[in-house]
């Protein structure tokens, strides 16, 4: 199947969905070491709004977002990104679906050291062939705050501005949608809350859709609404949610968690001690 | 501490293979140049040791020390063999009657493998190193016995009729015994004839080089010597077989000693580009596990203990390398004498590994790892234990600017010396300390330079692929040392291969500019191989019609007051009519009244003037005062002197005369062509003559510069090859490095093509960079060479530069090569692994 950028396959007539998972499975491993990451998960993004996914460690958040980003092959089910069936995509077709559809952002920012905040930011349509649409361009960087950072490089910007310039990143080739894998989880309360207000900006002022994976309640309460996994399942989900009504509901997670985790007390200090010397005395 | 270390090395041994194969690379050209010197050694020992069998004692004239050709050495008279015969203890004496003699093969044509000479031989039915296999011994002037190699290269068998040159008779010889020489004979071909014919041959003035006695058992060869010895007249002595091979081995092993300094140079440019990429492999391995040299260091390793460690892993890696080396050495040895084999060589077929082959290997391996890893080494234990916990490693390419100026200073300090070296004659030893000087100054500075020569020779690639080619360009740029490092092996190959070329390409404009200045005849006879032409060629030439002039320019062995001269003699009259001879002062009539004329160097060297009178040695003649009547401007034809040809005649005994070029003038008008054909028709009975015309000779002369260079160029491209592997060794170092950024770009849209394309630019962005910046450095450093060298005659400067072109043009390919295997492996990332990995 040939995936033209015209999208002459569309098939999803519902213009309110931008993105779809369809009995979506994903396992790792084989035998016991067997791993069910996502268990049938079937779910909508809208168009224009900004959905966060949360849950604990494991409960398969970021491998639905990398399944629902086609960064990840499911195992089973179907992804349909804005209208484009994901599965049997070959390598380039799919490059070509990320480049001109789909936008990231890391937690890890993931900038390119060697071009300035301005290059970082349209190497997407620089790779692409395309030309910068500059009045969107402009806009883009003033909301995001970016002005007079433009032409350094990402080791002279602090994190908050390097995460704001793989923002940029993400919108500058205007994708259908955004995919977002803990923006704030190595920023500071004032920088998070820049992002994220960036991102909310994004979507009210520009219907711009956005996926987000994230484990603070604070961040979630940015979406229009919460998606909550566990076990690699929907277990639940929120719409309009505030900080305080997640949190709530998190606990009740947390608690789970804690309870079927029941193995990992922890070691007694002299077993943990020999443990690390022996570790060490392996390698030495 | 050892089993981290050999873990450290097991654990990373894909990314230690490269450093591996360099230093194998290395230590295989430095094994592989004594495993062969070693076999041609010891095929030269079987050879004398054969050549002795049988023969105690040796009789000769009493060595000259100022003559350093053996033809030119005094000779005995033939009828000394019957005094020798009658001293007591003498079971045989024999006068080496031994010539030249030229075989024309099946095809027609000279029968000769390589440089190796072509021999005639008094056959001797009781010589012990000569087996009659098939047929019978040769009788008359037109009967020859062959040896079987030669039969077999000739194409010919007993029974067969073909022509030879035998002395400097041109004629038919019937092939009729077939015979084995007990030994190698590296290439010689082996003809022999009856003792007659071989006396008027080879010994018409009835005169020999000397006479092989045998002694009658019991009698010790030291005893036989003594007893000789007493018979002998002045200036004849008789030495030991044994003794006069040893002075022939000492002889071999001087001229095979500077075949191992040539491979061993080779093999020294080899080890020192691969010491870069050992020292870039490490310095990489050290960044990357700086995480775990620092938990290491958490957990209470000793700054020493660190530095051990990576030490060890570099011995580890070099003792590996230089032992693989050593076995890659040996097939190399193999190899090349596989090559002089099909030349035409026969060398023994064993290849020795002496022990001091194996202990120079490991040793020299062990030291290149160890110091190129010293650096990194020390920057490993330096890793503070907090640096474990940072996520990413910052490489600062901080000191650049210092290097650069370290660097400068270093080049500058070559220049001067190089300057010094050039001022008032050639001080060679000023002049190659000022270029290597200069060299090392530019690879220290090269990193200074990464950033504009990257940014040039990349432009093409932005302008063609846009953001891949600024994304690759900017890759290279990221660390200028890392990329000048891994470019040094590059810069160094096209320093030397342009600097060669540009004097190459100078010495053969030169030569062909003085030679087309100096030739005035039309056509030239020129001798192949180590055969001079007859004498007989020069009389039935000039008896031709349309000849105006014929110039046989004979070689003489010639010292003036103790200094070896190459001096040739011919005809003044032939001369100014075929060759042109700029005399500054005297004349060249002066010859005629037995006086010498020496070149403008000679004569400024030694002070000489018009009228000086200069103890002169020529030929087997004792010294005597010659006047010089002339001073002429130096040529390249009629060497360093000329000497009357009288004196020639005199000095030269009959068999060893002949010319080494013959210079012809024809008539105005007359018919050239048909000229050439009846020319080549008359010396074609003497195999080894060839026809030119003038023009051909100047190209010719030009020419041979060629077949060095070629070897030169040979051996050179092996520091390309160990560039490549350097450059992959980066580019996969990096690949890993930037996983997550690779990632990255694959995520926001970068396809493989792309990334492919990227790295491709990258590697070959790193190749153009070192090929330029030796280009750059080799074509300077040619330059100024040809300027210093005007005065010795290297009057024309010519860059060969469609040759440079293509040889940086081949750095690029060299390049893109490089970039496969790594970018190959990038290509396989997978995005979502490569994007989040830590």
């Amino acid at each position: 199947m040939v995936i033209g950028r015209g999208g002459a396959q569309e098939t999803e007539p519902d213009k309110n969905v931008v993105a779809r998972a369809l009995e979506l499975t994903k396992v790792y491993g084989e035998g016991e070491t067997r791993v069910t990451a996502l268990d049938d998960v079937s779910v909508d993004f809208e168009r224009g709004r900004m959905t966060a996914i949360m849950g604990p460690s494991g409960s398969g958040k970021s491998t639905l977002m990398h399944c629902m980003a086609a960064l990840d092959r499911p195992t089973s089910g179907q992804v349909v990104i804005d209208g484009v069936p994901v599965n049997g995509l070959r390598d380039k077709a799919l490059t070509r679906l990320r480049r001109d559809r789909v936008g990231f952002v890391f937690q890890a920012y993931n900038l390119v050291p060697t071009l300035t905040a301005a290059e970082n930011i349209t190497l997407p349509l620089d790779i692409a062939g395309r030309d910068v649409d500059r009045a969107w361009y402009d806009l883009i960087v003033e909301t995001v705050g970016l002005g007079d950072r433009l032409s350094h490089r990402p080791s002279e910007l602090s994190g908050g501005q390097q995460q704001r310039v793989a923002c940029a990143r993400a919108l500058v080739s205007r994708p259908a949608i955004v995919f977002a894998d803990e923006p704030t989880g190595n920023l500071d309360s004032a920088a998070s809350f820049e992002i994220l207000d960036f991102l909310g900006r994004c979507v009210d002022e520009f219907g711009q859709s956005i996926v987000m994976v994230t484990h603070e309640p604070s961040a979630a309460a940015y979406a229009d609404r919460v998606l909550f996994l566990a076990d690699g399942r929907i277990v639940d989900e929120m719409v309009d949610p505030t900080a305080e009504k997640v949190l709530e509901r998190m606990k009740g997670f947390d608690g789970r968690a804690r309870r079927s985790a029941g193995s990992s007390t922890p070691l007694p200090v002299t077993e943990a001690t020999v443990g690390t010397l022996d570790a060490g005395r392996r390698t030495v | 501490m050892l089993r981290l270390t050999l873990k450290g090395v097991r654990g990373h041994l894909g990314r230690f293979l490269l450093t591996l194969s360099a230093v194998t690379l290395g230590i295989a050209f430095v094994a592989g140049s004594f495993v062969l010197t070693d076999s041609l050694q010891s095929t030269f020992d079987d050879l004398i040791e054969s050549m002795a069998e049988g023969v105690d004692v040796t009789v000769r004239s009493d060595r000259d020390a100022n003559v350093t050709s053996d033809a030119a050495q005094p000779r005995l008279p033939l009828d000394l063999e019957r005094s020798l015969a009658g001293v007591d203890g003498v079971t045989r004496a024999v006068p080496d009657l031994q010539g030249v003699a030229v075989l024309a093969g099946k095809d027609g044509t000279a029968v000769r493998a390589g440089g190796a000479p072509s021999i005639g031989y008094a056959y001797f039915p009781d010589d012990p190193a000569i087996e009659l296999l098939d047929g019978r011994a040769p009788q008359g002037p037109n009967e020859v016995a062959v040896l079987t190699s030669t039969l077999d290269r000739a194409r010919l068998a007993v029974g067969d009729t073909t022509t030879a040159l035998i002395g400097s008779t041109p004629r038919t010889v019937t092939i009729v015994g077939e015979v084995s020489f007990d030994g190698p004979t590296a290439g010689a071909t082996l003809t022999l004839l009856d003792r007659e014919s071989a006396t008027k041959a080879f010994s018409p003035d009835g005169l020999v080089p000397s006479f092989s006695v045998t002694a009658a058992p019991g009698v010790s060869p030291e005893t036989l010597r003594d007893r000789l010895g007493a018979v002998l007249p002045a200036g004849a002595e008789a030495v030991t077989t044994k003794d006069a091979a040893e002075e022939m081995r000492k002889e071999i092993e001087d001229a095979l000693g500077f075949v191992t300094t040539f491979l061993l140079v080779f093999a020294g440019i080899s080890l020192f580009v691969g010491a870069f990429i050992i020292f870039n492999t490490f310095t990489m391995l050290v960044g990357q596990r700086t995480r775990e040299l620092a938990l290491l260091r958490a957990i209470g390793a000793l700054r020493a203990q660190v530095l051990r460690m990576v030490l060890g892993e570099a011995l580890v890696i070099g003792l590996i390398g230089a032992g693989l080396g050593l076995g890659l050495g040996v097939g190399l040895a193999g190899g090349l004498q596989g090559m002089l084999q099909s030349f035409g060589m026969e060398a023994s077929g064993d290849l020795p590994v002496e022990t001091r082959t194996v202990i120079i290997s490991l040793v020299v391996g062990m030291l290149v790892t160890t110091i190129s890893a010293a650096i990194p080494a020390a920057r490993a234990s330096r890793a503070a234990p907090v640096e474990g916990l940072r996520d990413d490693i910052v490489v600062t390419p901080k000191g650049v600017r210092v290097r650069g100026v370290i660097g400068l200073v270093k080049a500058a300090a070559g220049v001067a010396v190089l300057a010094v070296g050039l001022r008032d004659g050639t001080e060679w030893l000023l002049v190659g300390a000022g270029a290597i000087l200069i060299v090392l100054g530019v690879l220290v500075a090269a990193p200074l330079a990464t950033r504009p020569v990257v940014r040039l020779v990349a432009a093409p690639f932005v302008l063609l692929t846009g953001v891949v080619g600024r994304l690759a360009r900017e890759n290279s740029l990221r660390n200028p040392r890392r990329t000048a490092a891994t470019a040094t092996a590059l810069t160094i190959g096209l320093t030397l291969m342009a600097g060669l070329s540009v004097i190459a390409e100078s010495t053969k404009a030169s030569v062909a500019d003085i030679v087309a200045n100096e030739v005035t005849a039309d056509f030239v006879l020129e001798s192949g191989g180590m055969v001079p032409i007859p004498p007989a060629v020069a009389t039935e030439v000039e008896r031709m019609t349309g000849v105006t002039a014929v110039a046989a320019i004979s070689q003489v062995d010639l010292s003036m007051d103790g200094t070896d001269v190459w001096a040739a003699s011919a005809d003044p009259e032939d001369i100014t009519s075929t060759v042109r001879v700029t005399m500054r002062s005297g004349s060249l009539r002066s010859l005629d009244d037995g006086r010498v004329l020496v070149n403008e160097t000679l004569a400024e060297d030694n002070g000489w003037t018009l009228g000086s009178t200069v103890p002169t040695k020529v030929g087997v003649l004792d010294s005597r005062p010659l006047t010089i009547g002339g001073i002429f401007k130096d040529s390249q034809l009629v060497g360093e002197a000329l000497v009357p040809q009288p004196l020639y005649e005199e000095a030269v005994p009959l068999p060893n005369r002949g010319s080494v070029a013959m210079l012809i003038t024809a008539k105005d008008g007359a018919d050239l062509a048909a000229m050439r054909a009846d020319l080549a028709a008359l010396v074609k009975p003497f195999l080894v003559v060839s026809v030119q015309t003038g023009e051909e000779f100047v190209d010719g002369e030009a020419a041979e510069v060629n077949q060095i260079l070629t070897i030169l160029y040979v051996l050179l491209a092996l520091s390309i090859v160990i560039a490549v592997l350097g450059i992959i060794n980066t580019l996969a170092l990096s690949v890993l490095e930037r996983t997550r950024e690779i990632g990255l770009l694959r995520a926001v849209g970068l396809a493989r093509g792309q990334l492919f394309r990227m790295i491709t630019i990258e590697s070959v962005a790193t190749a153009l960079f070192g090929a330029v910046l030796g280009a750059v450095l080799g074509l300077g450093l040619g330059i100024v060479l040809q300027r210093g060298l005007v005065e010795d005659g290297l009057e024309v400067l010519s860059i060969p530069w469609s040759q440079l072109s293509i040889v940086v043009a081949g750095a690029a390919v060299a390049g893109i090569v490089a970039a496969v295997l790594p970018a190959w492996r990038a290509v396989r990332l997978d995005v979502l692994r490569a994007v989040t990995t830590e």
